[in-house]
């Protein structure tokens, strides 16, 4: 992931290069012109199906044509009897090769816009795997300086040093300038019951961090809620109208209502959803999911206050952005049904 | 003649300007596009790549490409930097935490050659929420005073919620870049 682009890719003053970026507009702006003459319910699925079809016709033509450019170059440097071939020649090819994927990204990038997410996602990642292995390519067609030991110190030094990994630059801890204030919530706690009321309060975000062993009832309603943390909790909250941010949760059980949920980092969990729009997790795994099952005095009234009265059935509908295949993430599941708990009643009267 | 004056010719005819929004998830980013085009923002899911809005802004057309945030995407970004005009970084003002992460990424962008002549709208979003921080105490934190003196810069307090300086921003932003490539108009 970390690959850097070519860095002859990035050359503006090759006229092939400018041409390509010509036509790139071109090909944008006759876009435009073709998307404003559209009238504005072009959206039936056919149409989208049509176009969505054709770009991937289109995409994988142009990928294995470069895949395949990539492989003759390598087979042509490989079969050379010497490997002394002119290195500009190499060059040259290297330079085609990668404008060919900077257009295919280009491709992909114009028409995202009507692309599934999960095409969307593969393409990106045949793209970035493109652009690796004209990396791997270029090392080998035009090897650095290679790296000799002096035979002077070898019999005197059994293990020549090895040359240093260079460290990315170190960068400084930020120094804040502003003493930055801590946001309301509840932190350090080990073994505690913690109840909370938002009813009537002002707060707008809250935190929930460095929690070992707790069971946390927060009711009410909240703009952000953030969970940072979290160790053996269980954690039962009324609707919050913004986000859920989650990270580093391990061996909770999590009954949360919200707009939208991230989850990072999360081991062993068991997460209990109301939400509008797709939950999604990154870096977890063993974690599950059922519907949102909580009770309280009052629930009905914030959920509608957040919008989320009605159940979506958006508590399935997880998406792993670590996960980039069609077939089902091995990082999450529905949690079984004879292993759900039944619905959660808290008391709403807590003190705030 | 060179590739800019080509771009600029194009970009004349069309009155375009390439905008490029990004920041941490959860930041706002595709919200704050949605609301200025006036569309729902009640049901956004975290974007899983990337989406391309063009909008109409006073009399330029206005492509904004609001990339992900979220870690597994961020490196993607670098993706999206050649020839943009204008680059908006979204900041979530209630979220602490992840202040220093926000202004590492901010500063590693800065650092890219291909952005170098873009103009820089920072948005301190969500200050619909009590305890955000301030625009003020945000510039202090990504110490935006140390920025390259050559840079366009300007940050303002917004939120996609209320709608509350998205124009203000956008309408610098756009100022901003038309200064510099429709000059000769
Ligand atoms: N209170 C409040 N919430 C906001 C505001 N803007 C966005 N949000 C909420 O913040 C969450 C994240 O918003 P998105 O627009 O999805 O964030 P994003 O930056 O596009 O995130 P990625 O696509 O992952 O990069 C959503 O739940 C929004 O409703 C705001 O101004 N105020
Ligand atoms: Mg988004």
């Amino acid at each position: 992931m970390e690959d850097d682009d070519p860095s002859f890719a990035t050359e503006t003053l090759d006229p092939a290069l400018q041409k390509k970026h010509h036509d790139m507009l071109e090909r944008l702006s006759a876009r435009h012109q073709a998307r404003k003459s559209d009238s504005p319910d072009t959206s039936s699925s056919s149409s989208t199906l049509e176009s969505t079809s054709s770009f991937l016709a289109k995409f994988s033509d142009a990928r294995r044509s470069i895949e395949s450019r990539i492989a003759e170059s390598r087979f042509v440097s490989s079969s050379s009897a010497s490997s002394s071939t002119d290195p500009s020649k190499h060059k040259s090819d290297l330079a085609d090769i990668s404008v060919a994927i900077n257009d295919l990204e280009k491709l992909l990038a114009e028409n995202s816009y009507f692309l599934p997410s999960y095409e969307v996602r593969s393409s990106l990642k045949m793209v970035s795997d493109l652009k690796q292995s004209l990396e791997s390519l270029s090392a080998e067609l035009i090897p650095k300086k290679k790296f000799s030991f002096k035979s002077k110190s070898t019999n005197k030094k059994p293990e020549p040093k090895l040359p240093e990994i260079q460290k990315p630059d170190v960068v400084s801890p930020p120094n804040f300038l502003v003493p930055v204030r801590d946001s309301p919530g509840l932190r350090n706690k080990h073994g505690e019951t913690l109840v909370k009321s938002f009813k009537g309060s002002s707060i707008g975000e809250f935190t929930l961090s460095d929690l070992d062993s707790c069971q946390v009832q927060l009711t009410g309603t909240v703009n952000a809620l953030f969970l940072h943390r979290l160790k053996n909790c269980n954690v039962y909250t009324g609707p919050v109208i913004g986000s859920i941010l989650i990270d580093d949760v391990e061996d909770c059980v999590l009954v949360l209502a919200s707009h939208q949920i991230r989850i990072h980092c999360a081991r062993k969990s068991d997460f209990y959803l109301r939400v509008r729009s797709r939950p999604i997790i990154e870096d977890s795994n063993g974690v599950r999911f059922a519907p949102y099952c909580l009770d309280y005095k009052g629930i009905e009234e914030d959920l509608k206050t957040a919008g989320l009265d009605e159940e979506t059935n958006n508590w399935a509908n997880v998406d792993d952005f670590r996960w980039l295949r069609a077939v089902q993430s091995p990082n999450w599941s529905v949690l079984p049904g004879e292993e759900r708990v039944s619905s959660v009643s808290i008391s709403s009267n807590a003190d705030s | 003649m060179g590739l800019l004056s080509i771009i600029r010719k194009i970009k004349k005819k069309e009155k375009e300007m390439r905008i490029l929004m990004v920041g941490l998830d959860n930041s706002g980013k595709t919200t704050i596009v949605l609301k200025i085009n006036g569309e729902d923002t009640s049901v956004i899911s975290p974007t899983l790549g990337f989406n391309i809005k063009t909008i109409v802004y006073q009399k330029y057309t206005l492509n904004i490409w609001d990339v992900g945030g979220q870690k597994t995407i961020r490196s993607y970004w670098r993706n999206y930097f050649e020839q943009t005009d204008g680059l908006v970084w979204v900041v979530d003002s209630s979220d602490l935490r992840r202040l220093d992460d926000c202004k590492m990424e901010l500063d590693n962008l800065l650092k890219e050659e291909r952005l170098a002549g873009s103009s820089l709208l920072i948005l301190a979003n969500k200050q619909d929420i009590q305890g955000a921080l301030t625009p003020d105490e945000i510039g202090k934190v990504l110490n935006l005073e140390s920025m390259d003196k050559s840079r366009h810069w300007k940050i303002v307090g917004c939120s996609a919620y209320t709608g509350e300086g998205l124009l203000e921003g956008f309408d610098w932003l756009v100022q901003d870049i038309a200064s510099r490539i429709y000059m000769l108009d």
